[in-house]
């Protein structure tokens, strides 16, 4: 447990954050139900928003931390999903209690998607960028057809669960709280420089020490032992667990999420997972019959608008005076004008880069003075 | 604990203003009652798990005991089905044979004077967006529903109806399971293993080599050919298979090429599927006999002057039947939505008027009656010997198993 | 038999290779996955099925598949992708996966959810040697090769062509040299879209049914097959669609490998990653710190 140790030397505040959103959220809901004003529906909602968070914290670690572009998350949560279900369906007839029955299962569903996760972690040492993003995409297709194709698992039906009878967002919840203090507190860790070090230069990493092959398939393990879990979970609430869910457009959900939190910000992730489960499950319940397919539309104007504004280089300016991380802090700056001296973010903001139209618009004719050697005929533009 | 303390001062020294406090008690509160809510639910769970497995934890009885329909001012049919992605043709189908009987429903008077309101949720053929969409529509006041249109989906649906108690009519999903062990749960449409051995029954003594081609990845489809295959096997008669899944299930040409010199080729999917199947054979120069069964009503639209084969299927509903009562629904189907109905639009159209007689035969007036209590009558009206059907899907009976007794026809194309 | 399968395997690949070449075209030179390439194939089909409606000649049909095609990925690429150039190419391909959503949608709208049946004229078959091949087969493989070459020519033959090659090699140094980076980039979606229109247009010769998700599998099956060949290849793309054709349809015909058949195509595509990471015919790049 040597990270601990850095834990506390580097403590600050902001690192509750994340805590408080989901613990607001839950308290939030746990007082409602208490007050017997919460409907099904919502718990159903709850549960959903907690394995999304799962999800999207996970996969983070492999995309923003780490720096690899999955596209088989959903497949890690597959085999959780399946391993785990069909665990608790046996596991239930010897234990009573439905909860250890359940967190058995999220263990078993959790190590052997980890094993997965290992077995995929092996190319990722030896492809990049796109390349491992469609191995990946690869490997969610062939874990689901292969569970599709076997009699243990339902086949074609899927395989039935039982349904979990008590509060299940509840449990689903707590597993949050563990998920995000264990990725929170390996990041903080120096395993998780390592992480960092490797997603900025792999090269440079290695050079200096840092052993990438087993922090790759460190990372790689340890997201699909999170995805495993949420599988589990996944299965607890629906029944029957059926193969065709765990396409690789749900991969690409779970990535939309981390992207539009931000890569490598776990609260974004938190918020974006959250915001995302119920723009999905407030289009799918209240568009219904001949609205439905509007659903998708609005689902997908949404996010290209969301995703433009967020990213689009020349909205820099429109981001930032409608950012509210600048508005809080404003008022902190303008008493300590010197802050910026220390604060690399803020160098990181000022341009630095050659604007090449620019650059480009400078006319160098053979008669200027700034021509070092003039060229014996005039330059032909866009010539060899 | 000195780990804790550590941190703790930590805190303190970095909290200067009031909302930080605020916060970080916001987080003991959380912890603490998160803690103390999972211990308890720990508890009930321990005990309840052991007895009875449908008398459910600790958010049952508030859920249970209230009556959502309450308020009510219309009796509310609800459904799921895919009306996006690839199935969707099929939810679409569903909702508008409903939709038109709600319609015929109300304009008719209702019940005694009390409309009819219908509504489906998408639940893009899955399992997990079926039950959110039934917890949705219960909360809505839903009193009597028609499950789901896919199997998996329906599945999922009826095993949330059966805790609730809520009446399921599922218009199509036929695989064996969705009915199978619930009381509450009935179908319109045959289900997938009578539906195997009559055509294994069928085409066994017609035709010497036979071929089968069906879709792994679907409930339906295998269901009907596991049945199938079985019937084969006891009749003593062999057969070539081919197969094929959700991913590649564009050309066909492997499989027909695999099947060419059968006498018949048995294929149960849905028409689409089915559609392609025939223009591969005909491209293939293959001239076997397509035969299907209820999903490859709706075929008619898929073929085009290219295939010559023929094709027939077992189905309780055809389009071109000279029934007073199917060429009436066909009529005003087609005049609404611009399409001739395929058989999901028949099932849906009649699972919606089983319901409707059941409660005019029982009587219901109450129209904020609870999901719960409608259920029970509606089940034993049903299941009462008295009680027939005539829909547009043929004449029914319904024992308590929730399969219906219905004959069916087998329809011939390009004869 | 296996001649048969084999020719069959041949056509399917034909197709794939033919969307692979549009999905390698915009990779190599934007540099972006375009997940939405698949649904400009499914535009070209609607387009196709309503000029042939409206009672149109096939070939008026492939020309207005043709022009909307290229219309639509120009518009994409201008209003979805253009604003995105320097962010960070997860945001692209999130955004390319948002056109992707709403091309479907939109389709499903206007078109309705039920697939349609279209006939492109019937072109018969032909013997070779034991095996009957149908025309439109070896129409797909003909017109595939010939893309393929007239592609290669453009690239390194023509100037335009030459100032892509350079966009892909190096963007920032391109720009210097006074390549207008952002028309070059407009112009390969404008080439890879019209090439999904003449995918389109042999997708339905050989599979003859519409339908808003038309294009969703055959988009992810030709990706792998760019990948396989080496993503940015042109030779490579071409290669790569026939070898997972032929493989699908072998795995097809093999009863117990069927219905693993999706399984079989990725797991080839893995395995030969890991032998060559950089797909069949894939240029290496060296890395620098």
């Amino acid at each position: 447990m040597g990270y601990f140790k850095n834990v506390k030397k580097n403590f600050k505040f902001k690192d509750l954050t994340n805590y408080i959103i989901v613990g607001i959220i839950l308290l939030l809901s746990l007082i409602l139900k208490a007050t017997g004003n919460l409907p099904r529906s919502s718990m159903t909602l709850l549960t959903q928003i907690a394995f999304s968070i799962i999800l999207a914290v996970s996969l983070n670690l492999v995309v923003g931390f780490l720096g690899e572009l999955s596209l088989g998350h959903a497949g890690f949560m597959c085999v959780g999903a399946y391993i785990g279900c069909l665990s608790a369906n046996y596991l239930g007839k010897v234990i009573d209690s439905q909860l250890l029955v359940l967190i058995i299962a999220m263990a078993i569903g959790g190590v052997v998607a980890a094993f997965f996760g290992f077995i995929i972690g092996l190319p990722a040492l030896r492809l990049k960028g796109d390349y491992l993003a469609i191995v990946t995409l690869a490997f969610g297709e062939i874990v689901r057809n292969i569970f599709k194709n076997m009699k243990t698992f339902g086949g074609a039906l899927g395989l039935r669960t039982t349904t979990y009878k008590g509060s299940l967002f509840i449990v689903a919840f707590i597993m949050v709280f563990v998920t995000l203090f264990l990725i929170q507190n390996i990041i903080k860790s120096k395993h998780g420089r390592a992480i960092t070090a490797i997603r900025d230069n792999e090269i440079a990493a290695k050079a200096m020490g840092i052993n990438v092959t087993y922090y790759k398939l460190f990372v790689f393990i340890l997201a699909a032992f999170f995805a495993g879990i949420a599988g589990v979970i996944y299965g607890h609430y629906a029944s029957p667990v059926i193969y065709s869910f765990f396409s690789y457009n749900y991969s690409i959900e779970i990535l939309v999420m981390v992207v539009l939190g931000g890569m490598g910000n776990l609260t974004g992730s938190i918020v974006a997972a959250t915001l995302i489960t119920v723009l999905n499950f407030q289009l799918q319940t209240r568009l219904s019959g001949d609205l439905a397919a509007i659903k998708f539309l609005v689902y997908a104007i949404i996010l290209i608008v969301f995703i433009i504004f967020n990213n689009a280089p020349k909205l820099q300016p429109l981001r930032e005076r409608l950012s509210i991380t600048r508005i809080l802090h404003e008022r902190k700056e303008k008493r300590n004008p010197a802050s910026i001296k220390n604060d690399q973010a803020k160098w990181d903001k000022i341009p630095t880069k050659i604007k090449m139209d620019e650059v480009l618009s400078v006319d160098v004719t053979p008669e200027s003075p700034y021509t070092p050697d003039k060229p014996d005929k005039p330059v032909k533009k866009g010539g060899k | 604990m000195k780990k804790q303390i550590y941190i703790f001062r930590k805190v303190m020294i970095q909290m200067r203003n009031f909302k930080r406090i605020l916060a970080l008690m916001l987080v003991a509160v959380l912890c603490l009652s998160c803690f103390a809510a999972c211990s308890k639910s720990g508890n009930t769970d321990g005990t309840t798990a052991a007895g009875d497995t449908t008398a459910a934890g600790e958010d049952k009885p508030a859920a249970s005991g209230d009556n959502y329909a309450a308020k009510n001012t219309e009796y509310f049919i609800g459904a799921t089905g895919p009306l996006t992605g690839d199935a969707a043709q099929y939810g679409i189908s569903v909702q508008n044979g409903a939709a038109l009987a709600v319609e015929e429903i109300n304009a008719a008077g209702g019940l005694n004077g009390k409309n009819f309101k219908f509504d489906i949720k998408d639940d893009k053929a899955a399992a997990a967006d079926a039950a959110t969409g039934y917890d949705t529509l219960y909360e809505a006041g839903m009193q009597a529903s028609l499950g789901s249109v896919t199997s998996g989906s329906a599945d999922s649906f009826a095993g949330k109806a059966v805790e609730d108690n809520v009446f399921v009519m599922t218009p199509s999903a036929s695989a064996a399971n969705v009915i199978a062990d619930r009381a509450n749960a009935f179908r319109v449409c045959f289900g997938d293993p009578d539906q195997g051995v009559l055509a294994a029954e069928e085409l066994s003594g017609k035709y010497e080599k036979i071929g089968a081609i069906y879709d792994t990845s679907d409930p339906y489809s295998s269901g009907i050919f596991e049945a199938f295959e079985a019937k084969m096997k006891e009749l003593g008669k062999d057969f070539t298979t081919q197969t094929f899944d959700a991913e590649n299930k564009k050309d066909f040409s492997t499989q027909v090429e695999a099947l060419k010199d059968c006498d018949v080729i048995f294929v149960p999917i849905y028409y689409t599927e089915a559609g392609l199947i025939a223009k591969a054979a005909s491209a293939k120069g293959c001239d076997a006999l397509i035969f299907g069964c209820d999903g490859l009503d709706g075929v008619k639209d898929q073929l085009d002057a290219s295939v010559k084969n023929k094709v027939s299927y077992i189905t309780p509903f055809d389009v071109e039947s000279k029934d007073e009562k199917v060429s009436a629904f066909v009529k005003a189907y087609t005049d609404k939505y611009g399409a001739a109905p395929d058989q999901f639009a028949a099932d849906g159209y009649d699972a919606v008027y089983v319901i409707f007689e059941a409660m005019k035969k029982a009587g219901v007036d109450n129209v904020a009656i609870s999901a719960s209590e409608l259920c029970d009558i509606l089940v034993k009206t049903i299941t009462a010997e008295d009680f027939s059907f005539t829909g547009v899907t043929g004449a029914m009976t319904w024992d308590a198993s929730g399969a219906p007794t219905k004959e069916p026809t087998i329809v011939e194309l390009n004869k | 038999m296996f001649m048969t399968t084999f020719i069959d395997g041949l056509s399917l690949g034909s197709i794939y290779a033919l969307i692979a070449l549009g999905y390698t075209m915009v990779y190599g030179i934007a540099k972006m996955l375009n997940f939405a390439h698949g649904d400009i194939i499914m535009v070209g089909a609607y387009a196709i099925l309503t000029t042939l409606n409206l009672g149109g000649h096939p070939v008026l049909a492939a020309i207005a598949a043709i022009i909307i095609c290229t219309a639509m990925g120009v518009i994409t690429e201008k209003v979805a992708y253009k604003p995105l150039r320097g962010a960070s190419p997860l945001a692209v391909l999130i955004t390319a996966i948002g056109v992707s959503y709403l091309l479907q949608s939109v389709a499903q709208l206007i078109f309705g959810s039920k697939s349609q049946t279209v006939t492109i004229g019937n072109y018969g078959t032909v013997n070779l040697g034991s095996a009957q091949v149908s025309v439109a087969t070896l129409l797909t493989l003909l017109i595939g090769a010939i893309i393929m070459i007239s592609l290669q020519l453009f690239v390194k033959k023509t100037r335009l062509g030459r100032a892509m090659l350079a966009v892909s090699e190096d963007r920032g140094a391109a720009q210097l040299m006074g390549v207008n980076v952002n028309m070059i980039i407009t112009t390969t979606f404008a080439i890879g879209s019209a090439l999904a229109a003449f995918a389109s247009l042999f997708y339905l010769m050989q599979i003859p049914s519409v339908s808003p998700t038309l294009g969703a599998m055959p988009g992810i099956k030709a990706f792998t097959a760019a990948v396989i060949g080496g993503i940015g290849s042109i030779p490579g793309a071409m290669l790569g669609g026939m070898l997972l054709g032929v493989v699908e349809k072998i795995s097809l015909s093999i009863p117990v490998l069927a219905p693993y058949t999706t399984a079989v195509e990725f797991a080839l595509l893995i395995v030969i990653l890991l032998v060559r990471p950089i797909g069949l015919l894939g240029k290496k790049r060296r890395e620098k710190v």
